[in-house]
């Protein structure tokens, strides 16, 4: 055992509070942790989604879903989960579906498509506030990484990757996972790229981002006319290809964020206790 | 899709692609992680086989109705 002036580090705060809250309430975390300006850039803007494709889908995203299927949970399995408070919001004051069907309002898939992104785009901030959380609490917090290139990956998947030097990583995951998402819709002959046809197979599907988009708005939502053989199949690997890039989204993070307090001189992960004593 | 081939096929693409994910999200270094992929690959394969004889069992123990 040695006595010794150990410097502490205190971090601005803890990155687990700081994750709740900015997953309840947009914004919420990077108040925690004495970021204002960005809270309420987090606030506005994911709101700001949510409600601009609310208005363009006269809140009837979740109308989508078959009757059975509908209920105060059914938002669960949704992008639209990634902003808790949004979707609180929307099920409260648009979950009284009624009982007959109604005509889709024309840009009923761009509001869904941008409700989704609400959703991406608050857990974007919630790594935000989660990284800004471990810094030193006398750090001054410099760009967005690496919550910018979870951004970047989400987007097209292996950006991330490419975007913090892993090129080979980069090109591997892209080819792989839009790989996928283009074989899945070859088999599923575009069935797969309708939220009003296979809800929740969408949901993972829109976690490949643009290359989804894309595709979604090449095939224009057609009619299905006849049986499809590979349909299924189809289904699991635009669903998967999605997931997928989740599992490379948490890499991305944790390489940015083992750099950022590398570069940052911060101690990694958690408080030091202040008693001087070093084992 | 009563194609066997096609199945297994497809049931080898989805695999690889799964695999390879799961390996670079455990390794950091890329070259190791590459060298990981086909034990990974054979524990992967080899474990949903077991998972598929473990299903027919059941439903040739249980669900069988002719």
């Amino acid at each position: 055992m040695s006595w010794s002036s150990t410097k502490t580090i205190e971090p601005r705060g803890d990155a687990n509070v700081a994750s709740w809250l900015g997953w309840i309430i947009p914004g919420a975390g990077h108040l925690y942790v004495g970021a204002p300006i960005l809270a309420a850039v987090a606030f506005f803007s994911v709101f700001g989604l949510l409600l601009l494709g609310i208005r363009l889908s006269n809140g009837m995203v979740f109308e989508f879903l078959d009757a059975d299927l509908r209920g105060p949970i059914a938002g669960a399995l949704t992008p639209e989960v990634g902003n808790l408070a949004g979707l609180v919001y929307y099920v409260k004051a648009y979950g009284l579906w009624p009982n007959f069907p109604r005509p889709w309002p024309e840009f009923i898939h761009l509001g869904s498509w941008l409700m989704a992104s609400s959703g991406m785009l608050n857990a974007v901030f919630v790594v935000h506030a989660a990284a800004i959380a471990r810094l030193p609490k006398d750090t001054a917090v410099r760009g967005f990484a690496p919550a910018s290139h979870v951004l970047a990956g989400w987007l097209v998947p292996g950006l991330g990757h490419v975007l913090q030097g892993r090129r080979a990583r980069g090109v591997a995951v892209f080819v792989m996972l839009v790989g996928l998402l283009v074989l899945g819709t070859i088999l599923a002959e575009g069935a797969n790229l309708n939220r009003e046809r296979h809800f929740y197979y969408w949901s993972g599907q829109f976690l490949a981002g643009a290359p989804a988009m894309l595709l979604e708005a090449w095939h224009g939502h057609a009619l299905v006319t006849g049986d499809i053989e590979y349909k299924d199949a189809g289904l699991v690997f635009g669903c998967l290809a999605g997931l997928l890039n989740i599992l490379c989204l948490l890499d991305v993070q944790a390489f940015g964020l083992r750099r950022l307090l590398e570069t940052s001189d911060a101690e990694p992960a958690q408080r030091i206790e202040t008693s001087g004593v070093v084992a | 899709m009563n194609d066997i081939a096609v199945h297994l096929l497809l049931f080898c693409v989805i695999s690889v692609a799964i695999v390879v994910c799961g390996a670079f999200f455990s390794e950091a270094d890329d070259r190791k992680a590459l060298r990981l992929v086909p034990r990974r690959l054979a524990w992967f394969v080899g474990g949903c086989g077991i998972l598929v004889a473990v299903i027919l069992i059941i439903e040739h123990t249980f669900a069988r109705v002719s």
